[in-house]
């Protein structure tokens, strides 16, 4: 009886291994017994707990045990053995270590392959030098680590929908820090905490609410393991950086072309001004993206209101137009205010040529050669003003210049000079206002000037041939007086004999 | 009526200083009238152009300041903004070299006529120290517009006076004014130019000029060896005196053309932290011992070569101060062939390392 | 006879040795105009007496309205002098540190504004706004005999 117990035993022992050992060998090549789900599985009340939420766990699907983590000895059932801290077993790791766990094998390069991933392994090197692992409130618990975003137990793929860190997920992820003002407090008073709800009335955000993955999230711009300080000049979203960030989407033109829209703009902004002096000049005042579209509530300014973006820096000009006939009449045909002149990713440098009614101007894109129009006229009035001023200054630089040759100092009148650049700066300036009046009173200052520099530069030259004038009077009387010596000296001496 | 004048003025200083005794004295003055005649004209010329250096330096003394951050600026000012600023201070760089090119004319013929022997020795030796004197004043003066040229200049010059032995360091210190040029040299530079050499130097003209009053023009021994017949002198006074006035009239004008023409120039404000101009060489009267310098290899047997190189020009220098001592030992009358070949050589060597210093610039 | 003939020559000779040191002298006299003609023009001080401007008197301390502000040529550059709402006196570089155009007070601001970029400095010239990079200069007032001087602070 005993001996036919013994085989029932033995053989249903050994069908289960053969089973169970089917079972894993179908999922990976490596058998595992994890008797540490079974026990705990029973132990649970909810589907919330961690035994049932690991079977949805892709580590589970890989053939991991609980083992593999937390240590200790899966194929054990009796708790002590399982749990044996000789065995390995840390328990529940702490958050200031919890990290150790998973890098075990995610920073190992030869282990992930083993599993048949082809995943980067250099998450933590990035994480480490980034501000959610650098800072900490005891010293040595970090603000984020790897459970912290992608949770525990149910870890996901992240191209799963059901990952925590999926695209669609990911502003969820971090506003439940981000958003939240005490948290954020204790790590930095200064920080935001509005760029979730910012976010949600971009365009990038709708589209993402709607579930397109194809669209910015917080990921794609501030990066995932790496996360730096906006200050810090390698992070992405440096000022220096946020143009080429943006045109990883904006300039590929297939992914625009799904949107209808333009893929341009990066060319574009690189050959304007604001380009220029950010990337050239490094001037981290200059706009990039972000300053005139906004960063995390993203949308591109609407007409009326392109002025008053365009004058948080070019605070005159818009004043200006603002009080100008313009401002109304552009907002009436929908036209985009400072945009209709001087266009927007690619506002290259003005020069006069765009006042006027010429080829290269806008006035006359407008205005009309007729009676009624009298702004034309006043146009080319402008114009005819600015441009006679300009060679008025050049013909007193020409006086100036040949004067300082001669080697006599207009050191003045060059100063006097460099006012001129001023007058037509603010000339310049004043057409936004549209008012030939005005227009008029400001560059008056500037004929004055260059009438007066003109003058200094002709008596610099006049007193320039005064000297070799008055050289040749002295030298006249000189050799006057040195025949003269001469005919006494010849006297003296032939007296003398 | 003019005679009248004459006559009563002449009498009143007479009464009170005997001028009898000295008139006649000075009547008969006499200058040895022959082919080397012109030579005697380089001591006036040097006179004039002292006397010019002294009133145009009084002048621009009107205007200059001499602090680091003033003196470029007033030079500038005196340049641009005062009534012919530009012709005193233009006239006063080049009277300066004239003056020094005069003078080392004036030494050479006086050299090479014998005029130092027995008994003008003494003048010999007040010539050479008023020499020095000149090029001191060349030296201390280039510094004063404190442009980038005259910085660097100086910078190098006193370095050389630092490789001295001995007294290197402390001579480099006290012309310096410290470690390195700094507003420090610029006040004891200009200090030097204005008072203490001009000081001196009066001091040493007077007594070479009462030395050549007291003995008279010297009359060199071709001149002297000629037949009574053909032996012409010239007096002094009134006759060789227009004939200087001539000479001197001419010499001014030339400054102001040279003034007119060729205004000297300004560089930009000397700056301790830019690097030193390319091809940094010092003015003319120098640059025959810069070149010389750089061809001396940099190490000769145990010593430094510049030091080396130093040294021989000091004791070239010496030698050459000594030359009444040297030449006491012709005999009176005799031509002294060494000392012409010795005399020749100089003159060779100075002008052709200053061409060279020119053309390898 | 021949004695006349002496005399004669004599005479001829002492009137052309004559007419000879009247025009020497004549000459003379010219050129001791000519060169002290520049010398006397050279001492006369020039309309600028002073080489470095190290102050400017702006005028009385009654002059400028309390809250305003105005630009004054300090040498070579542009200095902008501010009387304060508390009858104060400041005065600072009028160069702007972004890009260097002429800064400007705006009594409506409260504040020196660069009307180029919208740069904004505090009333100690402190860049609190805009693009600016650096503050401004700081220039010294003196106020004596109710006569307001701008000059380089020392050092």
């Amino acid at each position: 009886m005993s001996k036919y117990i013994n085989t029932l035993i033995v053989s249903l022992f050994l069908l289960n291994i053969s089973f169970a050992g089917n079972k894993i060998f179908n999922k990976s090549n490596k058998q595992k017994v994890d008797q540490c789900i079974t026990c705990h599985l029973d132990d649970e009340e909810t589907n919330k707990e961690p035994a049932h939420l690991y079977k949805q766990d892709i580590h589970f699907e890989k053939g991991i045990t609980c083992a593999g983590c937390h240590g200790g000895d899966a194929t054990k059932d009796d708790m002590d053995e399982a749990m044996d801290k000789n065995k390995g077993y840390i328990g529940i790791p702490n958050k200031a270590v919890r990290y150790k766990v998973c890098i075990k094998c995610h920073s190992d390069a030869n282990k992930m392959k083993s599993f048949g991933s082809n995943i980067p392994t250099d998450q933590f090197e990035k994480l480490k030098g980034s501000i959610h692992f650098s800072e900490s409130l005891n010293g040595s618990t970090p603000i984020a680590d790897c459970v912290t975003c992608h949770s525990v137990h149910n870890i996901a793929s992240v191209n799963s929908p059901k990952s925590t860190v999926y695209p669609t997920r990911v502003p969820y992820l971090c506003k439940s820090c981000h958003s939240n003002a005490a948290l954020m407090k204790k790590y930095n008073p200064k920080l935001p905490t509005d760029q979730y709800n910012k976010y949600r009335t971009s365009v990038h955000g709708k589209q993402n609410a709607k579930g397109d993955t194809n669209v910015a999230e917080c990921v794609s711009c501030h990066g995932n393991h790496g996360i730096l300080s906006v200050k810090n000049s390698k992070s992405s979203v440096y000022p220096t950086n946020v143009p080429k960030l943006c045109s990883k989407c904006h300039s590929n033109a297939k992914l625009m072309d799904k949107y209808k829209l333009p893929h341009d703009q990066y060319e574009n902004y690189k050959e304007s001004v604001h380009g220029k002096a950010l990337f050239v000049k490094q001037d981290l005042s200059a706009p990039a993206c972000n300053d005139c579209h906004g960063n995390h509530g993203a949308v591109p300014p609407g007409v009326e209101s392109i002025s008053n973006v365009c004058g948080t820096c070019h605070n005159l000009n818009a004043e200006l137009f603002e009080k100008s006939p313009h401002k109304k009449v552009f907002d009436k045909l929908n036209l985009p205010e400072c945009e209709t002149c001087h266009g927007n990713h690619k506002i290259i440098h003005v020069t006069d040529e765009l006042l006027g009614v010429n080829k290269h101007a806008v006035c006359s894109k407008c205005h009309n050669n007729t009676k009624k129009d009298k702004a034309y006229f006043a146009v080319l009035d402008m114009k005819t003003l600015i441009d006679s001023l300009i060679n008025s200054d050049s013909s007193s630089k020409k006086v100036l210049n040949n004067a300082s040759q001669k080697g006599m100092d207009v050191s003045d009148a060059m100063y006097s000079l460099k006012k001129v650049k001023q007058v037509l700066i603010e000339t310049r300036t004043v057409t936004h206002l549209a008012n030939l009046k005005k227009f008029k009173s400001k560059i008056k200052k500037g004929f004055a000037l260059t009438s007066k520099t003109k003058k200094e530069g002709l008596d610099a030259i006049d007193e320039y041939y005064f000297r070799r004038y008055g050289l040749g009077v002295a030298t006249i009387i000189i050799t006057f007086l040195v025949i003269l010596l001469y005919i006494k000296t010849k006297r003296m001496d032939a007296k003398k004999r | 009526m003019k005679e009248k004048y004459n006559t009563k003025l002449y009498n009143w200083l007479d009464e009170r200083f005997h001028l009898d005794s000295l008139v006649s004295f000075l009547k008969h003055k006499s200058v040895p009238d022959y082919r080397n005649t012109i030579w005697y004209y380089f001591g006036g010329i040097s006179l004039l152009l002292f006397i010019v250096q002294v009133t145009t330096g009084i002048l621009l003394i009107m205007y200059y300041k001499g602090s680091e951050d003033l003196a470029y600026e007033s030079i500038q000012f005196i340049n641009a903004k005062v009534s012919f600023g530009w012709l005193i201070r233009s006239i006063h760089s080049w009277s300066a070299n004239l003056m020094i090119l005069s003078v080392f004319i004036h030494m050479f013929s006086v050299y090479f006529l014998k005029a130092f022997r027995k008994p003008r020795e003494l003048t010999w030796y007040t010539g050479i120290f008023l020499l020095f004197l000149c090029m001191g004043f060349g030296f201390s003066g280039y510094l004063l517009p404190w442009d980038e040229l005259a910085f660097f200049a100086t910078k190098v010059g006193t370095d050389i006076a630092g490789q001295l032995p001995f007294v290197g360091e402390f001579l480099l210190k006290l012309l310096r004014g410290g470690d390195d040029v700094t507003g420090a040299t610029l006040s004891r530079f200009f200090g030097l130019h204005v008072a203490i050499l001009p000081g001196i130097f009066i001091v040493l003209l007077s007594f070479h000029l009462i030395f050549i009053q007291r003995q008279g023009m010297s009359e060199p021994e071709e001149w002297k060896n000629k037949p009574e017949s053909e032996k012409k002198s010239i007096p002094f006074f009134p006759n060789f005196a227009l004939h200087d006035l001539l000479i001197w009239l001419i010499v001014i004008n030339i400054l102001a053309i040279l003034a007119t023409f060729f205004p000297w120039e300004l560089g930009s404000k000397a700056n301790a932290f830019s690097s030193a101009p390319v091809g940094i060489k010092p003015e003319w009267y120098f640059l025959f011992m810069f070149q010389a310098l750089k061809f001396i290899p940099a190490k000769i047997w145990i010593f430094e070569g510049e030091v080396v190189g130093i040294l021989t020009f000091g004791l070239a220098g010496l030698l050459w101060i000594l030359v009444p001592f040297w030449d006491s030992k012709t005999p009176k009358g005799k031509r002294n062939k060494i000392l012409n070949y010795v005399g020749l050589f100089v003159l060779a060597f100075i002008i052709i390392f200053t061409i060279l210093g020119y053309l390898l610039a | 006879m021949t004695d006349n003939l002496e005399n004669q020559e004599k005479k001829v000779e002492k009137t052309r040795r004559d007419f000879l040191n009247i025009l020497l002298s004549g000459g003379f006299i010219a050129w001791i105009a000519a060169v002290s003609y520049p010398i006397f023009r050279y001492l006369k001080p020039p309309k600028i007496e002073v080489v470095k401007v190290n102050s400017v008197k702006i005028g009385k301390v009654s002059d400028m309205q309390k809250d305003t502000g105005k630009i004054i040529k300090f040498g070579n550059y542009p200095v902008i002098v501010l009387r304060l709402a508390n009858g104060n006196y400041r005065a600072f570089s009028a160069t702007c540190t972004h890009l260097g155009c002429i800064v400007q007070y705006r009594k409506d601001y409260g504040q020196i504004y660069c009307a180029c970029h919208n740069g904004r400095y505090d009333l100690h010239g402190r860049n609190v706004s805009g693009p600016p990079p650096a503050p401004l200069a700081k220039y010294d007032i003196a106020i004596k005999n109710d006569e307001v001087t701008v000059y380089k602070p020392s050092a």
